[in-house]
């Protein structure tokens, strides 16, 4: 701070000849940690950003979030009250067809949704086809043990595509509302669904400051690469940077929460929550809501029809 | 209230220190009048975001007094309703984090947000959010996110939210910091058009270039967190030796007429440079 002292002489030598500049053919991989973190940081950016396809016109998109969020609640419940793979199916192609209607590129639609199905089903799913969890008729039997049939039932694989065909469908429904809503209106749209204010209010800051964080992370991963000089082989190291890292973002957003709560305070805030009121809803909104319940009931009434 | 000839802001010997440990003021007091415009000056950590916090009412002395409006500010005090609220609508306090002041999902929401907890009418808070994006120049950003905006843009955006509950003290910490030379020029005018309307201002800096213009008084903060010095700005620019013991200027600085500034110098030319 104080202006007294010297520089030292080192710092204004070269020190050019010290480490030579040229390629000496060993490469160091990355430190993966690193490496982790700042993707990490890279992919809930563009996870949680939906900025982009949100802003173009499309037919979800030119919907209220606060009839928008509703209108899928409804389809989702529909969704998990059906009991016949071809209604699912229908109803999948329906998800395409809204998908379609809101400009969004159907192979990246569906590579989306279907990248996560085995990760959210693969281990409920993969049992539930053999005869010993769910017995009944084998269709592709595999062999025999203490005497018994085992193999793929057909009930089995029935069961085991309704999960798949349900976890689909409903995946792909977040995904549209997700992929066509701007975060401000989703958050407006939880307010009119009387989720509690504050709540939403905390749910809009954690999502703000988020991105200060991931900031953050970037910056330090950032700062110590351009500080490191030699490789870090050890793993020690490596975690020991762990550490230092996360004790430094803990410090970090500490200091931030109680500023964050100063400059509420310091605008009037007394705890409870006001915030804006959007303009009023307009028909198509309504039509919307009105379409997706209409289509909930048919399609439930409409499976029950068809029996167990 | 009572109002009368007592200045704005009384403050008497305020000491306060983080976490019982780091001293942040030692015994500083101050007064502010009335529709005065005040600069803090002092170097890196010498307590100037503090003071002002105190002064906001955010944090509280450890020892000492504050009063404002004619009230004593305590923190119990600001747990009375009518007093908070009161109080709130009538200082606007300028972060110098922008990143903790700018709070919500979009820029629209973030300058209503003052006006909303003060319970103002929607009408009248559309008409001013409008007054203030259209003086701060920010139409374009309206429903953008905070974290999609440059420095600049949030310090711009800060400044709004605060604007727009119309306060009579305004509390700015390092108002300039970050900003572009023409949006720190526009800022400064702002600010002198506020005091002239008016508007009592106190802001934290260290740019002592037009300070006579943006600034009636200043007062300088030692590195031991004392008041070192108070003084009209020419009189406080004139004191060289006073500016380097604030650590405010460095042996380079040079005046020629009102105008500071400073440049590198060679090596081993010490005795020479300050003969500037
Ligand atoms: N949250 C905190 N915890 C502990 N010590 C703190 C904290 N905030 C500030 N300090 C200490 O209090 C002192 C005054 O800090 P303050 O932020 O008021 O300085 P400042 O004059 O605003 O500095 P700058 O010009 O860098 O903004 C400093 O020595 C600082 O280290
Ligand atoms: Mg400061």
């Amino acid at each position: 701070m104080a202006g007294g002292a010297t520089t030292p002489a080192w710092l204004l030598e070269s020190e050019a000849g010290a480490f030579p500049i040229g390629c000496s053919g060993r490469r160091r991989r990355g430190n993966a940690l690193e490496k982790t973190l700042d993707g990490l940081a890279k992919i809930v950016r563009q996870a949680i950003t939906s900025e982009e396809t949100a802003a173009r016109p499309g037919l979800l998109q030119s919907l209220d979030a606060r009839a928008k969020l509703p209108g899928v609640v409804a389809l989702l419940v529909a969704v998990g009250l059906v009991r016949h793979i071809p209604v699912l199916a229908g109803l999948y192609l329906f998800t395409l067809g809204l998908a379609a209607a809101s400009r969004i590129g159907l192979w990246g639609f569906v590579k989306r949704v279907w990248l996560f199905i085995p990760v959210f089903t693969g281990v409920i799913v993969a049992p539930a086809m053999f005869s010993f969890v769910t017995p009944g008729e084998v269709v592709l039997p595999l062999g025999h043990w203490f005497g018994h049939e085992v193999g793929l039932t057909r009930q089995g694989l029935t069961s085991a595509g309704l999960i798949v065909c349900r976890v689909a469908t409903s995946i792909s429904l977040v995904v549209l509302l997700t992929l066509t809503t701007s975060w401000p209106g989703l958050l407006s749209a939880l307010r009119a669904l009387f989720v509690p204010r504050l709540l939403v209010l905390v749910l809009g800051m954690a999502y703000r400051y988020l991105f200060v964080l991931l900031d953050s992370i970037s910056e330090m991963v950032v700062a110590r690469r351009a500080r490191t000089i030699a490789a870090g082989r050890n793993r020690h190291g490596a975690r020991a940077a762990a550490s230092f890292s996360g004790g430094a973002l803990f410090g970090k957003a500490h200091a931030l929460s109680e500023e964050i709560h100063q400059a509420m305070l310091a605008r009037g805030f007394r705890g409870e929550a006001r915030t804006l009121e959007r303009v009023r809803l307009r028909a198509v909104d309504g039509t919307w809501l009105l379409a997706c319940l209409v289509l909930a009931v048919l399609v439930v009434g409409g499976d029950r029809a068809l029996g167990l | 209230m009572r109002l009368g000839s007592e200045p704005l802001l009384v403050a008497e010997s305020l000491s306060y220190s983080y976490l019982e440990r780091f001293a942040a003021l030692e015994d500083v007091s101050l007064e502010v009048q009335r529709g005065e415009r005040l600069a803090l000056l002092g170097a890196n950590g010498c307590g100037k975001s503090t003071l002002l916090k105190i002064l906001a009412g955010l944090i509280f002395p450890d020892r000492g007094s504050y009063r404002a409006f004619g009230e004593e500010v305590s923190e119990p005090k600001l747990e009375d309703e009518q007093f908070s609220r009161g109080f709130r609508a009538r200082v606007g306090f300028v972060f110098q984090n922008t990143d903790a002041q700018v709070f919500s999902p979009t820029v629209r929401e973030e300058i209503a947000f003052g006006p909303l907890q003060l319970g103002l009418a929607p009408g009248e808070i559309e008409a001013r959010t409008n007054d203030v994006v259209a003086l701060l120049e920010i139409g374009d950003l309206i429903e953008r996110a905070p974290y999609q905006l440059s420095a600049g843009q949030k310090k711009r955006v800060a400044i709004a939210s605060v604007l727009v509950m119309n306060p009579e003290l305004l509390l700015f910490d390092e108002p300039t910091a970050g900003l572009d030379p023409r949006s720190r020029h526009w800022l400064l005018e702002l600010m002198s058009e506020l005091g002239a309307a008016g508007k009592t201002i106190v802001f934290a800096t260290h740019e002592l270039e037009q300070l006579e213009w943006v600034a009636d008084r200043c007062l300088v903060l030692s590195e031991a967190h004392r008041l070192l010095a108070e003084g009209t700005p020419n009189e406080i620019l004139s004191d060289r030796e006073l500016l380097l013991r604030a650590n405010l200027i460095h042996e380079h600085t040079h005046q020629h007429g009102a105008l500071l500034h400073s440049h590198p110098h060679e090596r081993g030319h010490h005795a020479t440079g300050t003969a500037g």
